[in-house]
């Protein structure tokens, strides 16, 4: 018993200030503790236990509990455990002591927290506005329940601006972006440079924030969830649906047929293989590489025939409901995935041969964006930036979901701790997902997809869930409530601890390598920025052009 | 300079040839199961509400005339073609076509309103049977949806109290 082990470990360290602990199972352990005791215990989780910072959670309980809530969440990735360790603060003026000097990891995720929450972090040395627009008028905070989801906040001010940092003394300040060539969407990086390098940057965000975990706890019900879910990314959409169907389930001690898991673990799977290719080809064409683009793209195309013909759609696969998935896959189906699958191996492995040993591309890649094994460690850093710094960390095998831990496959690893590892790493993954696709094809079994579900979801339960995504863990925080919806649900996507250690990854380098150095992450800004509560639309020569823009893509192209 | 990868690279290219589709001159066929916009069968309909209370979009909308008549409308601006609602549909009335090129400058034309004659039932008067109890009707009785506005509503009615004259709508006819 693991998670018993750890709840030991923290009852002999802190004695009383461990309030009340639940062990649903022995993946997961939710330890109660005192507000005054929590920073020491996220402390003694992280540095002394080894822990890795997930994603800390602030939650407007004053509706239950009369209290407000934080969450800070942490994985032991050896031992198969994901903690969470809860505080309750008082209704009025609530403060939490800040973790993120111990924690740096925890930066944004406080801020966010004081934005939307509006649970004040004591301590924490940068509380600039992160996600909340700059005309939001202070002291409101959306995400309390007394916040309605459709209330537009009296004093919005158009015309407040975004104030920046002072740029340090010597350097020139470089904008890039909200729109950049290499950038898919908004993001803006101001950066300081010196000659040709960076020195630093500050980061504005948040600019497609969109609300989803709002709704979700004010309008839609759990089974609309999945679907509004998945739109969080359209890259890693399946991951961000199965893991929130996991989560409830996970609250709701339900368990999937295992038909389901396995065509969960394919859907994954062929998710994974169509992001990796699609990210090759990404990479490539950031460094000017463009006729490897096109052919990882070629052979990406099969893979999305193949989901469309499962799911009835390339991406949005709207595969999971609460307690099962919605498509079959046939046996016709899988015949046919088998030999996509053929194909894209057969295809995949002469560029692999090539580009392996391509000198172009490695003088573009390494050495740059460099991520080391501390950086991951402080910053929380996941997936294929983890995995190419030599930690060896897969939520796949770490935290075993859907049908995972019935599976054979290797992790992989190296140790540049650059972009060019990052390559290596994502091109080598696909044979894994092939070879997995391959066993679930073979040890699938027949039974239902779905599980009937006869009563209501229990109330006031803790879910967890992590999977993992193309581009690291997505990690899901769910609090089951009344009215068939959730109370509260967290979506840390894996872009949102990535992004924050680009400061680190691009300092001292030339400025033509902040492209890939971003790139490298598989940056995602819309996973990373999902809630936005208002739109206000600025002036009138922007909405004619929206319109004009509109009726473009509606023009029938024949 | 790796000229041998560089080659390794070229012969990649000149295996694939061209693979570029003619789209749009040239339709492409999608998959039988393919989901795209959802068509709604009057005949079939019951007016049971499952499907709009089941809309992740609230795409959906129902409104109560009066006891009789029921208009179901289906907004078709942010739908995102899930499918949920053929999926829990209890009379199969909602079929996903395999209409994609749906892009127009008048919603109008994606628009569908279905306007049902219900009989009286004793209970709610509106029969859904729920495929799990995560679907259940949330909402019973008497749906007032903002048709106007095209607004979903989160209120129903257990009894209409002002019995509306049907001219106070205007309601479209074929």
């Amino acid at each position: 018993m693991v998670a018993r082990e750890k709840l030991n470990q923290l009852k002999e360290k802190f004695g009383g200030a461990v309030q009340r602990a639940d062990m649903p199972c022995n993946e997961r352990l939710f330890v109660f503790v005192e507000a005054s005791a929590l920073k020491a215990v996220c402390q003694y989780l992280f540095r002394d236990l080894d822990a890795r910072y997930v994603i800390s959670i602030g939650m407007d309980d004053r509706p239950f509990s009369g209290k407000f809530m934080v969450a800070h969440d942490f994985a032991f990735d050896q031992d198969h455990l994901l903690c969470s360790v809860l505080t309750h603060l008082p209704a009025d003026n609530p403060k939490v002591d800040s973790i993120s000097d111990v924690v740096p990891a925890a930066n944004w995720a406080e801020r966010e927290i004081r934005d939307l929450v509006g649970i004040e972090p004591v301590g924490h040395r940068y509380l600039k506005r992160l996600v909340l627009p700059d005309g939001w008028p202070d002291g409101v905070h959306p995400l309390r329940k007394d916040f309605a989801w459709n209330q537009v906040p009296e004093g919005y001010d158009d015309t407040r601006e975004f104030k920046f940092d002072e740029p340090p003394e010597g350097c020139t300040v470089v904008p890039f972006g909200p729109f950049h060539p290499t950038l898919d969407e908004p993001a803006h990086f101001r950066l300081y440079i010196e000659g040709e390098m960076v020195r630093g940057c500050e980061y504005r965000g948040f600019m497609v924030h969109r609300g989803i975990e709002k709704l979700a706890e004010s309008v839609l019900t759990y089974n609309e969830i999945p679907m509004m879910a998945e739109r969080i990314c359209g890259i890693c959409g399946c991951v961000h649906n199965v893991a929130y169907a996991q989560a409830v389930e996970s609250a709701a001690a339900i368990k999937p047929p295992p038909r389901a898991e396995y065509i969960r673990t394919i859907m994954l799977e062929i998710e994974r293989l169509h992001s990796h290719l699609l990210w090759v080809g990404l990479a490539c064409h950031i460094v000017g590489f463009d006729t490897l683009f096109m052919q990882s793209w070629r052979i990406r195309e099969p893979l999305m025939w193949i989901a469309e013909k499962i799911s009835g759609n390339r991406k949005t696969y709207a595969l999971c409901v609460i307690g099962g998935v919605r498509w079959d896959i046939t046996a016709e189906v899988k015949g046919e995935l088998r030999k996509v699958l053929d194909k894209l191996e057969s295809e995949w492995t002469p560029v692999v041969a090539a580009v392996s040993k391509d000198k172009n591309i490695q003088k573009r890649t390494r050495g740059i964006g460099v991520a080391d094994r501390a950086l991951v460690k402080n910053a929380g850093l996941v997936g294929p930036v983890a995995r190419s710094a030599g930690v060896n960390m897969d939520c796949r095998r770490d935290h075993p979901y859907a049908a995972y831990d019935r599976l054979d496959f290797d992790v992989i690893t190296e140790n540049g701790c650059d972009v060019w590892s990052r390559v290596l790493v994502r091109a080598k993954e696909v044979f894994e997902s092939i070879k997995i696709i391959r066993q679930c094809l073979e040890k699938m079994e027949d039974g239902p997809l779905q599980l009937t579900i006869k009563d209501e979801l229990p109330v006031g339960r803790i879910g967890l869930s992590s999977v993992e995504a193309p581009r690291g863990e997505s990690h899901h925080f769910v609090i089951t409530g009344e009215n068939n919806r959730p109370r509260r649900w967290r979506v840390r996507a894996p872009t949102y601890q990535n992004l924050q250690a680009i400061p680190a990854m691009i300092k001292d380098q030339q400025l033509a390598d902040m492209t890939i150095s971003l790139g490298s992450i598989d940056p995602c800004f819309s996973c990373t920025d999902r809630m936005e509560t208002i739109d206000l639309k600025s002036g009138a020569t922007k909405v004619w052009t929206q319109e004009e823009l509109l009726k473009l893509t509606r023009t029938k192209k024949t | 300079m790796s000229v041998l990868s560089k080659l390794k690279e070229t012969l990649v290219c000149l295996k694939a040839g061209r693979v570029t589709l003619p789209y749009p001159a040239q339709a492409q066929p999608v998959p039988e199961k393919f989901r795209g916009r959802p068509l709604f069968d009057a005949a079939k309909c019951t007016g049971c509400g499952g499907c709009a209370n089941n809309c992740p979009a609230r795409e959906i909308l129902l409104f109560d005339l009066c006891q009789e008549i029921r208009i179901l409308q289906y907004l078709g601006r942010r739908c995102a073609y899930c499918g949920r609602c053929a999926d829990v549909c209890p009379e199969k009335a909602i079929t996903m076509s395999h209409e994609f090129e749906t892009g127009t400058n008048s919603i109008g034309d994606i628009q569908q309103r279905v306007e049902l004659f219900m009989s009286t039932c004793q209970r709610c008067g509106r029969c859904f049977k729920e495929p799990s109890a995560l679907e259940q009707l949330k909402l019973k009785g008497y749906r007032v949806d903002d048709v106007a506005h095209e607004r979903w509503v989160f209120r129903s009615k257990s009894y209409l109290d002002t019995e509306p004259v049907v001219d106070d709508i205007k309601i479209e006819m074929d």
